[in-house]
């Protein structure tokens, strides 16, 4: 595959174009455990240029891996068959904020926390609420179909998208969905785009429902010493009709971690839920606390604490928000990486499958933490591990497969929102077997010429392990 | 793999410790300007991986990489995983020198402090030997700004404090940012021999940031001393303060200049990045020496946020700060008309005592 370097700086500038292998050699990782090299990255910042990089990239059948913070944990914007990475950030402008229609318009580049800012003297945010949020990309998420903490009240990214501009593989202009809350206005192409990983289309524009900011929000802490009572509590709550705007479980391993490295000063216990409640009417938001309460103590949960204290709230959020990175101080010598990272199990199975998870982890001889926003069903796991040892990377792929097993045997899904990529490809396949061919069709037919993002998703490779070099040195 | 690879080798597991969230992209002063990954501390430190493990080799396009940095601390505020991110970015840089990628005014600077015992190379800047209690350190910074150092001691006698002044040598805080381990190794011995002292009063907010952390000295900043002892004063004034980063961020002196300004009757009205998210002046970690024009936008970025609070005067306490924002608040002037006065905080500091 020759590029033509100066065909590409032709149409971006020469200061949006790099090629030197400093730069390839970063952009060939992102937050997962693999590396590969890019030819070049560019960086376009209009429509028109993104489609004439793909018009050049699809008649030379180059592959073209879009990119936003690169924060993905599966291998997402690691360009496996090399190629150009289409590096997004620049297409940043917020285009439209319409209070009275309840959405906006953003390009692909805009920081999810940064739109968040702009849109709070409207009094309105966009709810999905990623643990990085600070940084990730509205492209990244609708490439994800991410969502967050908030998710158990207000949904996915795919829930807040009513429509969107995609330039294709053959660098048309595509408009898909709408302006309005319903449309049954055929295929619902806007929604294939979310969670499709870069693999159908760039998206150039996004139009997002927003969501009005709740007046009131308070924030509570249940200690567990038994994990299954924290379990039952949380699917409980769900049941009961309950809708908070946050309810997640912490286990020891992630109790410890955010110890270690936020000095959190959360207690030693086996599980910590962290529930919130928001609205617009204060005695509302009271009623739901108190149910909530009434349901922690019901399963056994200890020094049940709310608060309304902003300072108080944003101190254990925050925590809980870098959560992820913290795993890292764990222990001495383990590394935090993002493997089986994001199940999604039915509501009753949450504590068993926690439970699962750490035997799981103790068979193989790693360490796995779970944690998540268990109020929707989702559950992260993090591996553990030294990292240099080829021997832990044979361990930690039989814990991958022993975990998914599992999911799969209670009826849960790969992955609730960090999406699939690589490193979850080859489980996820078994689970979505049936119908993988017609996901092949849909890719085919949308890029017969295979350059957006190739093989990932149904096209990676069957050993996540394999796939591409490890972004660690690897011992034997 | 290569052969040198000494200066990182110790850091391995702590480049494993990050697992590339890019948390540190949200306020970093140089992706934001760049925007490529590569000029954030994530892409730094995959840099500095790649150095280690061999993959990449040395060359000048990854030394101007790692030299552009200004070592502002907002990546460690930001880090959930609290890597060691100037450490390791440290050690790159060593690695780098060693390889023969200094540049010539990395090596002149180091020239100076090696045959002058100051950055400036100055053979006339002398110390204001003094005798007294406390040991003070001045810093080739306020040495070559007799008048700001004048201030200080004045200040320092007017609040009753006699610090003992000695002649002195560069803290070797340049050798350590620009990566000459080397150097700084056989400058430590002489520096010792210089500054013999446990504890010290300083004048740098960087100089007291290395006496602590490089040199194990029980540093104080004088803003510490003298915010014990400010005497009440009206001086009727409304500015907005910059916080330099190795103040607020690495010494965690946030309190002490606003408890001052406020007991000298000064308002401060925050800028929209204050305190502890304090955005950089763009001075700092050696960058000036690497990319001048990268560091005067940073600047200019500042300033645009102390214009914006309306107030008239922007008052920091770092020399550093203070010669970076002036040239770009006058930048700014000459293209927009609408600038703002950029002052020491010892400037205030005086008025408020002189008549003591």
């Amino acid at each position: 595959m020759k590029i033509d370097t100066n065909r590409l700086k032709n149409i971006v500038g020469d200061a949006n174009f790099i090629d030197d292998v400093a730069d390839r050699y970063v952009y060939a990782s992102d937050a997962s455990v693999h590396h590969h090299m890019p030819a070049c990255i560019v960086r376009p910042s209009t429509t028109k240029e993104v489609q004439q990089i793909l018009r050049y990239a699809n008649q030379n059948k180059i592959p073209v891996v879009p990119r936003g913070a690169g924060s993905g944990m599966s291998g997402h914007t690691v360009p496996l068959d090399g190629g150009i990475v289409l590096d997004m950030k620049q297409m940043n402008r917020i285009l439209d904020i319409r209070p009275e229609d309840v959405l906006c318009r953003v390009e692909p580049g805009v920081i999810n926390d940064e739109l968040n800012c702009i849109l709070k003297p409207y009094s309105f945010f966009f709810p999905p609420t990623p643990s990085s949020g600070m940084i990730c990309t509205i492209g990244g998420m609708i490439g994800t179909n991410a969502s967050g903490n908030r998710s158990v009240k207000y949904g996915a990214t795919r829930d807040a998208i009513m429509g969107m501009k995609v330039v294709l593989a053959n660098g048309d202009l595509v408009t898909l969905g709408s302006n309005t809350r319903v449309d049954s206005s055929g295929y619902q192409l806007a929604r294939l785009m979310v969670g499709s990983e870069g693999t159908l289309g760039v998206v150039v524009e996004a139009t997002l429902q927003i969501s009005p900011l709740p007046k009131y929000r308070a924030m509570g802490i249940a200690n567990f010493s038994i994990l299954e009572d924290a379990g039952r509590m949380i699917s409980q709550t769900i049941a009961a009709g309950i809708v908070p705007s946050m309810l997640e479980l912490m286990d020891k391993v992630a109790i410890t971690a955010v110890n270690n490295a936020q000095n959190l000063g959360l207690p030693d216990v086996a599980a910590i839920v962290i529930f919130e409640c928001n609205g617009m009417i204060k005695e509302a938001v009271d009623y739901e606390m108190n149910r909530i309460k009434e349901i922690c103590e019901k399963n056994h949960g200890t020094g049940v604490s709310v608060s309304d204290n902003l300072k108080e709230m944003t101190r254990i959020y925050e925590g809980r928000q870098k959560l992820f990175p913290s795993l890292s101080r764990y222990g001495e010598g383990l590394v935090s990486t993002a493997l089986a990272d994001d199940m999604a199990v039915p509501m009753s199975k949450i504590a068993d499958t926690v439970k699962k998870i750490h035997e799981i982890a103790k068979r193989n001889h790693v360490v796995m933490s779970a944690y998540g926003h268990c109020g929707a069903g989702l559950i992260h796991t993090k591996i553990l591990m030294d990292t240099s040892k080829k021997s832990q990377w044979d361990d930690a792929k039989k814990a991958v497969h022993e975990v998914y097993e599992y999911v799969y045997s209670i009826g849960g899904t790969t992955s609730g929102e960090h999406g699939i990529a690589i490193s979850k490809a080859p489980s996820w396949k078994q689970e979505k077997k049936d119908s993988l061919e017609m996901m092949k069709a849909i890719k085919k037919a949308l890029d017969p010429n295979n350059i957006l993002n190739p093989h990932k998703l149904m096209d990676a490779p069957d050993d996540w392990l394999s796939a591409t070099s490890l972004r660690y040195q690897v011992f034997p | 793999m290569s052969k040198k690879e000494s200066e990182l080798k110790h850091l391995e597991k702590e480049m494993n410790v990050c697992i590339r969230c890019a948390y540190c992209f949200e306020e970093c002063p140089v992706i934001k300007e760049m925007q490529w990954d590569t000029d954030g501390a994530r892409g730094k430190l995959i840099l500095s991986y790649g150095l280690l493990t061999g993959d990449l080799q040395p060359s000048k396009y990854i030394a101007d990489k790692l030299f552009c940095c200004t070592f502002c601390r907002d990546c460690l505020e930001r880090c959930p995983s609290k890597v060691s991110i100037l450490e390791i970015i440290t050690a790159a840089r060593a690695h780098l020198i060693n390889e023969g990628y200094a540049s010539d005014t990395h090596k002149h600077v180091i020239h100076n402090i090696n045959t002058t015992g100051n950055i400036y190379g100055d053979t006339e800047v002398i110390s204001p030997e003094q005798d007294g209690k406390t040991p003070l350190f001045v810093g080739c910074q306020y040495l070559s700004r007799p008048n700001k150092t004048k201030k200080y001691l004045k200040i320092l006698e007017k609040l009753g404090i006699e610090p003992l002044v000695k002649k002195e040598i560069c803290c070797g805080f340049p050798m350590k940012v620009l990566g000459f381990e080397k150097e700084l190794k056989i400058h430590e011995e002489k520096f010792q021999k210089a500054f013999p002292y446990k504890e010290a009063i300083t004048f740098c907010p960087t100089c007291t940031v290395f006496l602590k952390e490089g040199h194990g000295i029980n540093a104080k900043h004088v803003l510490q001393v003298i915010a014990e002892k400010t005497p009440a004063a009206q001086l009727g004034m409304k500015v907005t303060y910059h916080d330099p980063c190795d103040f607020s961020r690495g010494l965690k002196i946030i309190d002490e200049p606003r408890n001052i300004l406020k007991k000298f009757g000064v308002e401060v009205v925050e800028m929209k990045q204050s305190k502890g998210q304090s955005r950089c002046c763009g001075g700092g970690g050696g960058i000036l020496m690497s990319d001048q024009n990268l560091s005067g936008t940073i600047a200019k970025k500042r300033i645009q946020q102390a214009i914006e609070t309306g107030v008239e005067t922007l008052i920091t306490s770092c020399p550093t700060c203070e010669q970076v924002l002036k040239k770009a608040a006058t930048e700014i002037g000459e293209s927009n008309g609408k600038t703002i006065a950029v002052r020491s905080i010892e400037d205030i500091i005086w008025e408020g005592v002189k008549n003591l």
